[in-house]
């Protein structure tokens, strides 16, 4: 009776140890909540939020290709050369430029190299608002990861979301967008 | 034999069926014999792996940095391509380019479309050329006596030392290859005047001057005529590659091309020597000795001559080396197609030339297929070389600059040429290497990659093209032009040169545009630009036949032991100048399918008489030395030839080009003999890899046949009931329909696609093991007997079957079926058990036995910063342990997709192309919807001559071919 106990025990442990490590295992690589430093206090809450600059203004790779892209500095001084040039966070940019050396950002939002996202075909095709991936970005004083981004998640808006293709045209079909198929991502 | 039941075979061990590769051929992976795994090492892996995993799991992810521009230039935006027009200059052909730049880097490189010259197709050397751009090889800065140096030390030197001789009266000697920019030789031409005394000497180091010298004679204009193949409805060569690597392949393929469609077809009859790409795809196709050449020439033009109704000419050949029937069968075919027909001849003969344009000028042809009036300056050379080396011997030349040329290397009387150049005060080269020249040199003066400069091409009279920065300078070099100037003392730079030269001498061409600088916009947007070309006329023959009758009277005695040699170029390393191109280097060869060396080719029955096998290593001799070769036997091979490539052994080229096979070009013997060594070597062959055991997979007819029923040689199709339920077929199905008729084997495609896909070189034992990673193949089957066979050439790739048999077997659902017919290869979901291939009928799965980058067992391009600039960013680079293949570019599909749902517009046909279909320069294969009823290649499935291969799989691949048609009669040779 005894034996049975310590066996059941085992079993129990290992299942336990088992258990914890997939969720661990899951969680690979997974950086919800990131929220590094950045070398400029860049505060999306002040640009997008309390000014209400559209997003697309800095970012206007999004509509045209893979990348929406960190804006250039020269940007950021559009503005900047008016407004708030004694911040000592906007000289950091204005020497950059002066000395030419690029501002080395700390990229947030990473996706694996196995997966292909372009933003032009969820901002210029799909018309989804960049907060659904990105979630409150105006309301965020220093930029954090709020979404899990992975496939799951990806796939998860896929299946709920349907589109009806415009007249004509053959590709992707209703009933999931962009089709569920690996290579659209994969390759 | 009909054709169903013709045996094609791949190479002699399966049409004698060997045991050897019978049992090779049974196996799908070559595998390390008596390497054997026990359980213990199963035990210490499994606990590895764990440990591993576990430890590997505990790391954090790695911070990464995203650094923008400070100030983005206009035109660029991250992760969108630009295209820019521009000139390749991976040979003199200067066919016009656009060059994909992501992200400021150039990437890949295809045909201009807007070039009515080549339209589009671009060949596999000039595919490759972006890859030389990030060449390690390539020197960083200047070089002054041995050491790294600044350009004004340089600059200081050579300008006071030119000076110096000059004023003395002595002589600076420019030595260059062909030069198709004309803004250069304007320059050129004002740097002679510069420095008087001085000479301009160019030499090819496969020359055509016999053509020049002979028009001379023949017409009185010496010039490289512009061959018309678009226009000839009956063609006849000897020994002239016109579709590999003669003047100017990918125009000559295109126009070759033209008059290939069924039902109208030209007919093609090539007299060779050894077994060409041109000859692999002749309708007829008659093996001759080099020295019988100019016989045969001789005896068609005495038969021409006779049907034109002018007699026979005297000096009748006395020896007869080809059947009287053949040469009076091509003299009929030619004399019927007068005025549209063409002859040609590769060889550097003065005589046998002659003769050609004798026959030529019979037929009418001067003035129409051969257009002396509109010349093409792609080949300039003549013997100013024995003129530099004399001159050099005498201690007459006091200045040297060494301009695109590597004499040290490929003259084939380097020694002199090296014993020389030490007489020489000062010697300047442009190379961007130090190579085998170069190392001799006081001053390197590193010139631009083309794809850093401004220049312009003129191939042939009226076309112009561009060449545009597509990158700025990775290192310290500088344009061999502006050298040239500075050294004159001029202060401009070589694009307000060019501009300058477009302003006074291009401008007046053209009425469409007023304004100059708007004419200069378009010409740098469009790549090119063509001017109205010149009447061509016709041209009385006024040449003299009575030297060439000598040599008919007093034909070459050969003794019985001794061969002819006979050199030649491979369509990828060409000269030399590509040695250091790993993805050239790998590139089979189309008829031999070898890679990574070179080889002396000999027929079947010579080898079998001299009790050779394939890879037994030669020494060939001859009175002016001997060099040492591996044998490859050549079905179709002159019995009395030995043909080899040059272009290999150089020593001073790069990493990857160094010491692979032997430089022929001091070589330069006719007569050899051959003497055995007893040793073997394994040639990296690809040609019986991956063989298909026998299957009809090629299908083929003759234009006869073809004009009685469309689709013969086709008749047979199974119709088999699946086990699989049926596809759901709505939106887009991707197709493909490759026309055997159209693919002359060029190996353009192969290229292409390992520039946009990233494939990876493997190197010479790893194809000896084959595993060369290669998406598409062109699997190259003979049929008939070994002494002259017939070639087909078959473009081989993932078929995308419909119920695809990898699919089926893989554990992990690694490769599945996408909802617009692709079979699918997901490498992040692959674990390696290769079952996949094992199940591929088509044998088109490639596995990474390693990891090919950044590991210095492959130092290649993918193993440094440099070369790995040329990867395309929208793909994966592949890891060790997954399975590969063909995707049909699902990248480029997707990015069709998006611009067309971007612009709110259904996709159009033919707007996605594959980087294979794109490549192409004679539009075989052909991409698109297959639900898409006006699409091209829905038509083509409709074709008669549309067939799958192996349709009694079942299987259903969405790539299809189209049988290869010969304008040949039934029963023929």
């Amino acid at each position: 009776m005894k034996k049975i106990f310590i066996s059941l025990g085992i079993i129990g442990l290992i299942a336990v140890a088992g258990a914890l490590i997939v969720r661990g295992a899951r969680s690979v690589g997974v950086n919800q909540g990131y929220e590094p430093d950045q070398p400029i206090a860049y505060s999306h809450k002040i640009h997008a939020g309390e000014n209400k600059i559209p997003c697309l203004y800095c970012h206007f790779g999004a509509e045209k290709g893979r990348h929406a892209g960190i804006p250039p500095a020269n940007v950021c001084m559009n503005c900047h050369k008016k407004i708030k040039t004694d911040s000592p966070e906007i000289k950091k940019i204005k020497e950059a430029i002066e000395q030419g050396r690029p501002i080395a950002w700390v990229k947030v939002h990473r996706l694996p190299d196995f997966a292909y996202f372009n933003h032009s075909q969820h901002v210029a095709v799909g018309k989804i608002t960049c907060q659904e991936c990105h979630g409150p970005v105006e309301s965020m004083t220093r930029m954090r990861q709020e979404k899990p981004l992975t496939m799951g998640w990806c796939i998860d808006c896929h299946r709920q979301k349907g589109i009806t293709p415009p007249e004509g045209h053959l590709s992707d079909r209703g009933k999931a967008i962009g089709g569920l198929d690996c290579a659209k991502c994969h390759y | 034999m009909s054709l169903l039941e013709k045996k094609y075979w791949k190479g002699l061990e399966e049409l004698r069926d060997d045991p050897k590769f019978i049992e090779e051929r049974s196996r799908e992976f070559w595998e390390e014999p008596g390497l054997q795994a026990s359980r213990r090492d199963f035990l210490k892996l499994l606990g590895f792996s764990v440990t591993g995993a576990a430890l590997a799991a505990c790391t954090r992810m790695p911070v990464e940095k995203a650094i923008p521009y400070l100030v983005k230039p206009e035109e660029i935006t991250p992760g969108v391509a630009n295209w820019y027009a521009t000139t390749c200059a991976g040979c003199t052909a200067a066919c016009p380019i656009l060059a994909k730049v992501r992200d400021g880097r150039p990437i890949k490189m295809e045909g201009n479309p807007e070039s009515t010259l080549t339209g589009g197709g671009l060949c596999a050397a000039g595919q490759a050329a972006v890859l030389s751009l990030y060449d390690d090889g390539r020197l960083k800065g200047p070089v002054l006596d041995g050491k790294e140096a600044a350009w004004e030390e340089i600059d200081a030197r050579v300008s006071k030392e030119f000076g110096e001789i000059s004023a003395q009266g002595g002589k600076i000697v420019l030595l260059s290859g062909t030069i198709v920019s004309p803004s250069t030789r304007a320059l050129i031409g004002e740097w002679l005047k510069a420095f008087p005394g001085s000479e301009h000497i160019i030499y090819d180091a496969v020359s055509s001057s016999a053509i020049l010298k002979a028009n001379e004679t023949s017409f009185g204009i010496g010039v490289l005529p512009r061959y018309r193949f678009d226009l000839a409805k009956t063609i006849v060569a000897f020994n002239a590659d016109f579709l590999g690597t003669w003047i100017s392949p990918v125009e000559f393929t295109k126009g070759w091309a033209a008059n290939r469609k069924p039902p109208a077809m030209s007919r093609h009859i090539q007299f060779e020597s050894r077994m060409s790409l041109t000859g692999s795809n002749a309708d007829l196709r008659v093996p001759i000795n080099p020295s019988e050449e100019i016989s045969v020439a001789m005896m068609l033009a005495n038969e021409i001559s006779k049907l034109a109704g002018k007699g026979e000419r005297p000096f009748a050949p006395t020896n007869l080396p080809v059947d009287k029937k053949i040469i009076r069968e091509t003299a009929d075919y030619l004399w019927k197609n007068r005025g549209q027909s063409l002859v040609v001849s590769g060889t550097d003969d003065i005589a046998v030339q002659t003769v050609v344009n004798a026959i030529n000028s019979l037929l009418e042809n001067i003035g129409k297929t051969v257009d002396l009036d509109n010349p093409s300056y792609q080949k300039q050379g003549d013997d100013g070389i024995a003129r530099l080396l004399d001159g050099l011997e005498r201690g007459e030349v006091q200045g040297l600059i060494v301009y695109g040329v590597n004499p040290a290397y490929d003259l084939a009387d380097s020694k002199r040429f090296v014993e020389g150049l030490k007489k020489v005060r000062l010697v300047v080269s442009f190379a961007d290497r130090l190579d085998e020249t170069t190392a001799l040199v006081h001053a390197v003066c590193p010139d631009h990659h083309f794809l850093e400069s401004w220049n312009d091409a003129n191939p042939e009279a009226s076309f112009y093209s561009l060449t545009q920065p597509a990158i700025r300078p990775l290192h310290a070099t500088r344009a061999a032009q502006e050298s040239l100037l500075m050294w004159m003392g001029r202060t401009e730079d070589f694009y307000t040169y060019l501009r300058e030269y477009w302003s006074k001498n291009l401008f007046q061409q053209q009425s469409k545009f007023s304004d100059f600088d708007l004419f200069w916009d378009h010409a740098v947007h469009d790549g090119v630009f063509e001017a109205a070309s010149r009447d061509a006329r016709t041209r009385e023959f006024l040449a003299d036949l009575s030297d060439v009758g000598a040599r008919l009277i007093a034909p070459l005695q050969i003794p019985s032991n001794t061969f002819e040699l006979q050199l030649y170029e491979k369509i990828a390393i060409r000269d030399g100048r590509h040695a250091n191109n790993p993805w050239l280097q790998e590139l089979p060869d189309p008829v031999t399918k070898i890679t990574w060396d070179n080889y002396a080719q000999i027929a079947p029955a010579t080898a079998a008489s001299l009790g050779l096998k394939e890879g037994d290593v030669i020494v060939l001799k001859a009175a002016g030395g001997q060099v040492t070769l591996p044998v490859q036997i050549q079905p179709g091979q002159a019995a009395r030839t030995v043909s080899a490539a040059v272009g290999y052994g150089r020593t001073r080229s790069g990493k990857a080009g160094d010491n692979v096979g032997v430089n022929l070009f001091p070589f330069a013997a006719s007569l050899v003999t051959i003497e055995k060594t007893g040793r073997r070597v394994d040639l990296a062959q690809t040609q019986t890899h991956h063989s298909m055991e026998g299957r009809p997979i090629v299908k083929e007819t003759t234009l006869e046949e073809f004009s009685k029923n469309p689709a013969a040689g086709n008749e047979e199709h199974e119709q088999l009931v699946s086990l699989w339920a049926e596809r759901d077929k709505e939106g887009h199905q991707w197709g493909m329909a490759i026309d055997l008729n159209a693919c002359t084997g060029c190996s353009a495609c192969i290229v292409g696609c390992q520039s946009e896909n990233n494939v990876a070189v493997v190197g010479k034992d790893e194809v000896r093991r084959r595993r060369e990673m290669h998406w598409i193949r062109i699997d190259r089957y003979y049929a008939g007997a070994d002494e002259n066979p017939e070639t087909v050439h078959q473009p081989m790739m993932c078929q995308h079957c419909g119920h695809a048999p990898c699919e089926t077997v893989c554990p992990v659902l690694a490769t599945v079926h996408s909802s617009d017919g692709l079979n699918q290869q997901i490498y992040n979901r692959c674990v390696g058990t290769r079952y996949c291939n094992n199940n591929c009928p088509y044998k088109v799965r490639r596995f990474n036995w390693f990891d090919y980058a950044h590991n210095d067992k492959f130092d290649f391009n993918m193993n440094s910063d440099l070369g790995t600039m040329v990867l395309n960013p929208d793909i994966v680079v592949r890891s060790r342990g997954v399975m590969e293949k063909c995707s049909m570019c699902v990248q480029r599909i997707q990015e069709g997709k998006l611009a067309a749902k971007r612009e709110g517009r259904p996709l159009k046909d033919g707007e996605i192309q594959p980087a294979c279909a794109q490549s192409c320069p004679t539009q075989a294969i052909v991409f698109g919807d297959l639900n898409d009823p006006e699409a091209q290649v829905a038509k083509l499935n409709q074709d008669g001559r549309f067939y799958h291969v192996l349709e009694e799989l079942n299987v259903r691949p969405n790539v299809g071919y189209l049988t290869k048609v010969r304008n040949k009669k039934e029963g023929a040779s």
